[in-house]
């Protein structure tokens, strides 16, 4: 077949976009939500705000925090609810039998993530700039974040692969995947509560997410001001190895064996 | 020689599911039909091939199991998309494109499937559905696990004259599992006679017809009146509702014919019966067992 001889095919990149597209989850969880939450949030907060300056740097510190939401559904939730229930069902093996093998999958998910993600922010940007009157970035802000959001979703991708391939169910991953977002948006400040307003152990493990510093700082680096990265760098580097380990684990442990 | 096994043991925890001990080879070109009861160890022995089992022993053969097509047991796929993108997908082709899957697209009258979503498929379709997906393959050796299993009569026989016409004449190798006979008869010209994980026999379905059951074999209703009839022949074993005599000459089944012919009984005549050949080849090796 002409497609073993190459990694992205027109045909298996369409095939993982319809898979993509096909799971509801990510429409609602990734697209709807950041988009509701967002203008949800701002507009209750503008109710209480007379000065129009700090309206605006409030909603575009929103802006940015809630943009992590999209890879937290679409590929931590979409992709490893998805693929737990193609592991369920033996897909992956079907596909490895005729010869597709689980790296040319799993570039071709990557690939169609990475464009449906590119066309949920595409919508999540249009709402910001429409809806809430985001303010425009520094370049350099801009470039960084876009850094951030690529690196953080491919950390997602990573921890949704390596939980799905651990449990292999869909029921449970869907479970797992769901605590995690929440805990993910609750320790990032998303929910309500403020990093300043945790408890001291909430903090803790607060500090070890990047979400964290995205919901909190990103309007600092949007604006192009001065800002200590290292934090920020050092929770990426630990939630990166924590993940890529968890993956290294799980695709080691599903390679077809031959004696 | 395309595979060969050697002291193959696959075990699941303590349970030994498959135990080969002599060595068994698979030539270019071989058509065969592995039969056996549930838990006999067919799937295991499928699965040790293309290594999607642990097991302790040796396979040899060229192919990498990715250059050897499956159509297994139970074929699951997404349901997130029609089936037409799923086969461009897995074949790494258009289908307006390719000629050769245009066809088997047709001789397997799919084309009215194609818009439809998998679970939107007959179980008939999905078998037909994967059938054209292994063999657009191509591959020099091909598995069929139980590929008619759930299907009604019809489709069944529909599907296995499908498959047996398009295998005509080709090379391909095939090892096909099934507990339909008939279906044996029509594509296998080998057997692999599997039973609680362990070889009986292999070889040639006339030797093992042979071996087994003689020149002939006759089969009639199991009735008191029947068995008076054979009584001075001899037997072999048979289903319970089943009386057959073993012909080992030409004059002998010439002689049973026309007794039976006399008396107005209905017979079946045969010189391949797998059935036959399955039960008497368990039989002998029960026997052999209790002889030790």
């Amino acid at each position: 077949m002409r497609n073993r001889k190459r990694l992205i095919t027109a045909q298996m990149l369409s095939f993982e976009f319809r898979n993509v597209i096909g799971n509801p989850y990510i429409h609602i969880f990734g697209v709807g939500m950041p988009v509701f939450m967002m203008i949800l949030i701002c507009r209750s907060v503008a109710a209480e705000m007379a000065e129009s300056t700090l309206y605006a740097s409030m909603a575009t510190s929103v802006f940015l925090g809630m943009g992590a939401m999209i890879p937290m559904a679409t590929v931590l939730m979409g992709y490893g609810i998805s693929h737990a229930q193609e592991l369920e069902k033996g897909i992956p093996q079907r596909m490895e039998l005729f010869g597709i093998m689980p790296g040319v999958s799993m570039c071709n998910r990557i690939l169609a993530e990475g464009i449906f993600m590119l066309l949920a922010f595409g919508i999540y940007f249009a709402a910001g700039y429409g809806v809430i009157g985001v303010e425009y970035p520094r370049i350099s802000g801009l470039l960084i974040y876009i850094f951030c959001m690529v690196v953080f979703s491919a950390m997602m991708f990573c921890l949704a692969h390596g939980i799905a391939s651990l449990i292999r169910r869909f029921g449970l991953t869907y479970c797992v995947t769901m605590i995690l977002y929440f805990v993910f948006m609750i320790l990032g400040g998303m929910m309500g509560i403020s990093y300043d307003k945790m408890p001291g152990i909430m903090q803790l493990f607060a500090r070890m997410l990047p979400v964290t510093y995205i919901n909190r700082d990103f309007y600092t680096v949007w604006k192009g001001e001065s800002y200590n990265f290292m934090p920020m760098i050092q929770s990426f580097l630990l939630l990166g190895a924590v993940t890529g380990i968890l993956l290294f684990i799980t695709v080691r442990r599903g390679e077809r064996k031959l004696h | 020689m395309l595979l060969s096994i050697q002291n193959l043991t696959v075990r699941y925890g303590q349970e030994t599911a498959l135990s080969i001990t002599e060595p068994l080879q698979v030539e270019e070109g071989d058509r065969i039909g592995v039969i056996g009861s549930n838990g006999a160890g067919k799937t295991t022995l499928i699965k040790s091939i293309l290594g999607l089992t642990p097991y302790q022993g040796m396979i040899k053969t060229r192919l990498r199991p990715e250059e050897m097509a499956v159509h297994m047991q139970f074929n699951e796929y997404t349901d997130a998309m029609p089936v037409k993108y799923i086969m461009e997908a897995i074949l790494g082709t258009r289908i307006a494109g390719n000629a050769r899957l245009q066809e088997l697209i047709s001789y397997f009258e799919f084309e009215d499937c194609l818009r439809k979503k998998y679970t939107k498929l007959s179980g008939g379709q999905k078998q037909r559905f994967t059938i054209i997906l292994v063999m657009m393959q191509n591959a020099e050796l091909t598995f069929y696990d139980e590929v008619t299993s759930g299907l009604d009569f019809e489709t069944r026989q529909k599907l296995v004259e499908k498959l047996t016409e398009w295998y005509r004449d080709k090379p391909a190798s095939l090892v096909i599992v099934s507990h339909y006979y008939e279906e044996l008869e029509m594509l296998a010209d080998k057997l692999l006679i599997l039973d609680k994980g362990k070889v009986i026999d292999y070889g040639r379905k006339e030797d093992l017809f042979r071996k087994y059951c003689g020149r002939a074999v006759i089969v009639t209703d199991n009735c008191e009146r029947n068995r008076s009839f054979l009584e001075k022949y001899k037997k072999l074993a048979s289903p319970a509702h089943l009386l057959a005599a073993a012909c080992e000459t030409q004059e002998q089944e010439e002689q049973v014919s026309r007794l039976l012919l006399q008396n107005n009984v209905n017979y079946k005549r045969s010189n391949s019966d797998i059935e036959m050949i399955y039960i008497n080849a368990r039989a002998s090796r029960a026997g052999e067992e209790e002889s030790k």
